[in-house]
């Protein structure tokens, strides 16, 4: 049996202290603490379904212990937004048929909304780039990256009429995106 | 499990001193490892992790007297790609870190990880050893030195002693080389292993090669290098004739295996023809 | 009526799922609740077929926590489960005969109890010979998966005939011909399987399960355990996440035997991903062997096919996905003569069932594969030969089945041969940089909605007026992730002539709503929005009339059902729905109605051999197109471009239907490249998502969706079943472009899904150099 140890952290803006195992998974605490919205689809890091943000980084909490939770300002998919009051991210999401079975769309607005207080411009191959440590098998990504795309433009006040979803190639040779930049 | 969260280096030195002490980085490949390890019942777990995500001294990149880069091994690989001395001095570094994993799992995982799980297919390896990097140690006994190449000694095996922490890479930025490259072959653009994976320098004098450096990842138990087809291009253009003839050297020289992501004869050829890029370059 | 216009309101679960607010059986974690865990010693022990000789629990049981071991001896009942067949125990007792077979449920206080009480758990298996490919298991002296089993391996055997395709064949001045193979694919939904389930004091075994299939559940759980059926209830909240694989039992009788075993406790059991993969449904995997036979200006003669498809260790819905698989296997096109032969074969390999295309995406690379071989024979253009030959309202099919039913394949090939990224083919493939090759591709597809003959595909709606004068719809099909429930609020505030606030939705229950069936086979929206439809149309009558006394109205003229209220329109009289709601007892507040699907009437063909299925009588339609990039060096393929234009009758929700389109092709451009199910003697060497890949957001192009306009007549609103075909194309569009790409030579062998880079690599050395400028 572990030892139990307290850690306090700021969880969706509420400061929180709560006694744990502190080998405990971050995944498994922060549901034992009534966030369901954050999913688990893997256990092992490879669908993103469990990110959160750490710091306002987006990180899973399947790789995280609970001890690493300690100190931190932690935000789940329903802190950044609720369907009374959702996020730019998750209403454009809703709005723009971003969801189908859903499972992965909370985790899907964690890494959309850190992309975009970063960037908030991004292209959409930079969307893709975002979003691409989580694994959507409804969508095809075609509509988050669309829906991304509008949430920007409304977090910027950017109202003009949206693009179309993009009928051209992403032109760039198999190989391009892999290259290293010349010296 | 207990979890030890050290604040500094002295602190770090002494967790390390308990019984059964791991290390633990961003914990992207140990927590699976973890996970897996509980699944199975195998036993013993480590008694007790070590976090290095608090330690100052183990983190940020500097630029050394001789103009190496310091690489703190604690950095994610967010931090360094986020660095512009990374960027504008290691590009092919940079290339490997922005095809490492994904997004959180940059936000997460640390060089030092990368290196210390010493996986064949580890995305910062290539990079490093084509580059010359030395890796710097610590410990309460002080810190050393030694060759990545060197430290690195098999699929999950390092040089690191017990007591000690993987502090820094020291990395030579060789501006001297005029063709940098890096090129990971994986089975998909995200989330994905290296099924092969090469990172070259080419030294042009008057338009020959004067030095070449390529370093592979995916195909030998550690970064393969192959000093025969480097001695091969040296003297010529970097024309795909003088690329091809180096290639056929690659292809005689390497001894992959086969896994479940590709055969050994898909990795021998891709070995070779992945210097054939370089004709674009 | 007033169609639902191209701007109806986003999904309404949408927002609930994007903030997290959803809460699907994933989040049923109910107070104070044991946890279960299968214990399946085959994949620890690297056994796909073994005799079961004891287990020993003494370990586990000595973990604290740990509360409960369950065996085969503590299955009450034949321990026997099966949608068609019953031949899955529940718990393995004296075989196992796959590696997720399992031999024991372990019942805890929490998950690391479960976890380590698993762990700790010892089985004694002896190895038994394996059956781990179809065409073996069918050898003379094939180890036998179900010994004693009459007919040993072979599960079934079928035919489906029409004409006579071998003399055609013989006659047909070009034949072409082809061995084909589709892979194993893994459904990885992103929410795994799983669910609660609670023994009440009166003897109810109340269940919340993610399945697709909660009416029929309740018989599976009740044969494998000896219950009575009618004992359980199952609610179906939103699923993560199905595409078939949560059709049919996965948790339901584990979980049920655990809650028996409870103490009255409630109990949940949720896989993890590993297990998932491991004892989880996959698509079948499928030989074929085709011949097709054309005259020399294209028009198709005969098609002869045979398929062997392994079912692995139970026989599931095998018989049934092959069936289908049989009737698509000569392609949506006019063949007069056909032949179409089928085995489907027990092996030790994990079960397979259901996944979206159901048999139709094993078929589709052969016929497609074949038609380009085809027109490359003939040196005609692929699209026109597809189009010589595309079957059309009235034309029989290769089933022998008289499409008295819309079918617009025509249409969706011209929409795509009108297309620019068709137009410029050539200009694409001139284009290629170096190391790189370029090259588009199309294909025609279709499939099947609905059970087929044999087996009523109905379904049973019920619509109330609420005490505060809304409308609650029960929900009987479950809703997996494609929208329908949200489908059937729209629908509902259509007919009732209401705003779709006023609508609320009860989930599948089964205790509340009426038995339709499953969610799969493109039928959920088509069946049940057909009742739904009637079941309004019947309480909007009823509540115009139930108006007139409280109106004082001697006749029914001029009352009718507006927003909110029951209105006179000549006196101009109204009468809120709240007040009518408490004027009416509750019974008369209901109105139940069904629907039940039409049925093939007109067969020319002859089957033998499948018990329930042929033929299908509704169709979607499909033609795709991939435009694609192969580098030289690596073999690696991009899809570039994707485009799909896809009949599914009247789109009531255009954006609905868009995903369903993007959807099915995103799961089916995995299927082309990236996702290879390996296995070694039956035991899965890709058992967790690092290994099985499926495509990320950088593997996928912007895939576009056009709406090939069509209505059928039999459909709500004129709309079809989408769901499905859009998964069958990716696989012969990404080969054509590779054909097209690479030539004839290097694409003949290209024949065996996924095109790996290692796969491509290879044919484009065997195929030559010459290949690619040859045409240009």
């Amino acid at each position: 049996m572990s030892p139990r140890t307290t850690i306090s952290f700021r969880l969706n803006g509420r400061d929180i202290s709560v006694e744990t195992a502190p080998d405990a998974r971050a995944v498994d605490l922060l549901r034992d603490l009534g966030a369901l919205d954050v999913k688990e689809g893997c256990g092992t890091g490879e669908c993103g379904a469990c990110s959160i943000l750490a710091g306002g980084a987006h990180v899973l909490s399947c790789l995280m212990l609970a001890a690493q939770l300690d100190g931190r300002e932690i935000t789940t998919p329903s802190g950044l937004g609720t369907p009374g009051e959702p996020h730019p991210v998750q209403q454009a999401l809703a709005e723009g048929g971003a969801v189908q079975c859903g499972f992965c769309t909370p985790g899907m607005s964690m890494a959309a909304a850190a992309l975009l207080a970063q960037n908030p411009a991004p292209t959409r191959e930079e969307i893709r780039t975002a979003i691409s440590g989580n694994l959507c098998r409804c969508t095809g990504y075609v509509m988050i990256v669309d829906a991304v795309q509008a949430a920007a433009r409304k977090m910027r006040g950017d109202s003009g009429p949206p693009q179309a979803a993009a009928q051209t190639s992403r032109k760039k040779p198999a190989a391009a995106r892999k290259k290293g930049g010349k010296g | 499990m207990r979890v030890q969260s050290p604040r500094d280096l002295a602190e770090l030195f002494e967790a390390l001193q308990t019984p059964g002490a791991q290390p633990l980085a961003g914990g992207t490949d140990l927590l699976v490892r973890l996970r897996a390890a509980r699944k199975d019942g195998v036993k013993p777990l480590p008694a007790s992790l070590v976090r290095l995500d608090g330690v100052e001294a183990l983190r940020g990149v500097r630029r050394e007297a001789d103009g190496a880069l310091r690489l703190g091994a604690a950095s994610t690989h967010a931090e360094l790609l986020a660095h512009p001395l990374v960027r504008a001095a290691l590009p092919e570094l940079a290339a490997a870190l922005t095809q490492l994993g994904s997004p959180p799992i940059r936000n997460m995982g640390t060089l030092g990880g990368n290196i210390c799980t010493a996986s064949p297919a580890g995305d910062c390896l290539p990079p490093l050893y084509a580059l010359g990097a030395v890796v710097e140690l610590a410990s309460q006994a002080g810190a050393r030195r030694m060759r990545l190449a060197e430290f690195i000694a098999g699929p999950g095996r390092t040089g690191l002693k017990p007591g000690e922490v993987l502090a820094a890479a020291i990395v030579p930025p060789a501006p001297e080389f005029q063709v940098r490259h890096f090129e990971k072959v994986g089975r998909r653009g995200a989330l994905a292993i290296a099924v092969v994976s090469l990172s070259a320098l080419l030294r042009l004098e008057r338009g020959r090669i004067a030095e070449a450096r390529l370093a592979w990842g995916s195909v030998g138990p550690t970064v393969w290098r192959c000093p025969e087809a480097e001695a091969e291009l040296v003297g010529r253009k970097p024309t795909l004739a003088a690329l091809s003839a180096a290639a056929a050297v690659v292809r005689e020289n390497v001894r992959p295996i086969g896994d479940l992501r590709a055969s050994a004869d898909y990795r021998r050829q891709v070995a070779g023809n992945l210097l054939l890029r370089l004709a674009l370059l | 009526m007033p169609l639902p216009s191209p701007s109806t309101p986003p999904r309404a679960d949408a927002l609930a799922k994007a903030t997290g607010a959803e809460r699907y059986a994933f989040d049923s974690i109910p107070e104070g609740c044991l946890h279960a865990g299968a214990f399946r010693p085959g994949a620890r022990l690297g056994i796909a077929h073994g005799r079961v000789r004891g287990v020993d629990a003494g370990a586990a049981l000595s973990i604290p926590g740990v509360v409960r071991v369950l065996t085969a001896a503590d299955v009450p009942g034949p321990n026997l489960h099966g949608i068609i067949h019953r031949d899955q125990p529940v718990l393995c007792g004296e075989v196992i005969r796959h590696a997720g077979d399992p031999v024991a449920l372990v019942l805890a206080e929490t998950p690391e109890a479960l976890r380590d009480g698993l762990a700790a758990l010892r089985a004694d298996i002896e190895p038994l010979p394996g059956a781990f490919d179809a065409a073996g298991a069918l050898k003379p002296g094939a180890p036998l998966v179900h010994a004693g089993r009459k007919g040993g391996n072979l599960l079934l055997r079928a035919k489906i005939e029409k004409g006579d395709a071998r003399a055609a064949l013989k006659n047909a001045p070009v034949v072409v011909r082809g061995e084909f193979f589709t892979p194993v694919q893994e459904h990885a939904f992103l929410e795994t399987q799983c669910g609660t389930a609670r023994l009440l004091p009166d003897g109810t075994l109340d269940m919340t399960l993610s399945t697709q299939s909660p009416f029929r559940d309740r018989f599976e759980i009740g044969a494998g355990l000896g219950l009575d059926p009618l004992s359980i209830r199952i609610r179906a909240p939103h699923l993560g996440g199905g595409f078939g694989g949560k059709d049919g039992a996965t948790v339901q009788c584990l979980l049920a035997l655990a809650a028996l075993n409870a103490g009255g406790r409630p109990v949940r059991m949720a896989w993890d991903r590993e297990e998932s993969v491991l004892a989880g449904f996959k698509r079948h995997a499928v030989r074929l062997r085709c011949a097709l036979g054309a005259d020399t200006d294209g028009t198709l003669l005969a098609h002869d096919c045979d398929m062997l498809f392994d079912t692995g260790a139970y026989a599931h819905l095998g018989g049934e996905v092959m069936e289908l698989s049989m009737e698509h296997a000569c392609g949506p096109y006019r063949i007069p003569n056909t032949r179409v032969t089928g085995r489907c074969v027990y092996t030790n390999n994990p079960i397979a069932g259901a996944f979206r295309g159901f048999g139709v995406a094993q078929a589709s690379p052969a016929f497609e594969g074949l038609m380009d071989e085809l027109a490359a024979k003939l040196g005609m253009d692929p699209l026109e030969l597809r189009r010589r030959n595309a079957l059309a309202g009235g034309d029989v099919n290769g089933a022998g089945v008289r499409l008295n039913a819309s079918a617009h394949l025509p249409e969706c090939l011209e929409a795509v041969a009108a297309h620019p990224l068709w137009a410029e083919r050539e200009a694409w493939r001139a284009s290629a940089p170096a190391f790189t090759m370029r090259g588009v591709g199309v294909a025609a597809v279709f499939n099947g909605m609905g059970y087929g003959r044999g087996l009523p595909d109905m379904a049973i709606a019920k619509v109330e007026l609420t005490d505060a004068g809304g409308f609650r719809v029960y929900v009987s099909v479950a809703d997996m992730g494609q929208g329908n429930a949200s489908a059937f609020a729209l629908l509902a505030a259509q007919e009732l002539n209401q705003p779709p606030s006023s609508i609320e939705l009860v989930m599948p229950d089964t205790e509340r709503c009426h038995p339709s069936g499953s969610s799969s086979a493109g039928r959920t929206t088509y069946t049940f929005g057909n009742a739904l439809i009637k079941a309004c149309a019947g309480l909007r009558a009823k509540l115009a009339s139930r108006a007139a006394m409280p109106l004082l109205r001697d006749t029914l003229d001029g009352l009718a059902l507006e927003p909110g209220r029951v209105v006179h329109a000549p006196s101009g009289k109204a009468l809120p729905l709240a007040v009518l709601a408490r004027f009416l007892p509750h019974d008369d507040r209901i109105c139940v109605a069904e629907f039940l699907m039409p049925v093939a009437q007109d067969v020319a063909g002859k089957a033998e051999g499948f018990l329930i299925g042929y033929p299908h009588l509704l169709f979607a339609y499909a033609a795709h197109l991939a435009r694609i990039e192969v580098d030289g060096l690596t073999g690696r393929v991009r899809v570039c471009d994707y485009l799909c234009a896809t009949d599914g009758g009247r789109v009531l929700h255009r954006q609905g239907f868009d995903q369903q389109a993007q959807g099915g092709a995103a799961q089916g451009i995995g299927y082309a490249l990236f996702e290879e199910f390996r296995l070694d003697a039956g035991r899965s060497t890709t058992g967790d998502l690092g290994t099985y890949l499926i495509p990320t957001a950088l593997d996928l192009p912007d895939i576009a969706s056009l709406a090939v306009d069509g209505c059928e007549e039999s459909g709500p609103h004129g709309l079809k079943g989408v769901g499905e075909v859009g998964l069958n194309g990716p696989a012969p569009a990404v080969a054509a472009a590779l054909r097209h790409c690479l030539g004839d030579a290097a694409a003949r062998r290209l024949r065996r899904l996924p095109f790996t880079p290692e796969r491509v690599l290879a044919a484009l050395k065997a195929g030559g150099t010459a290949r690619n400028r040859r045409r240009a």
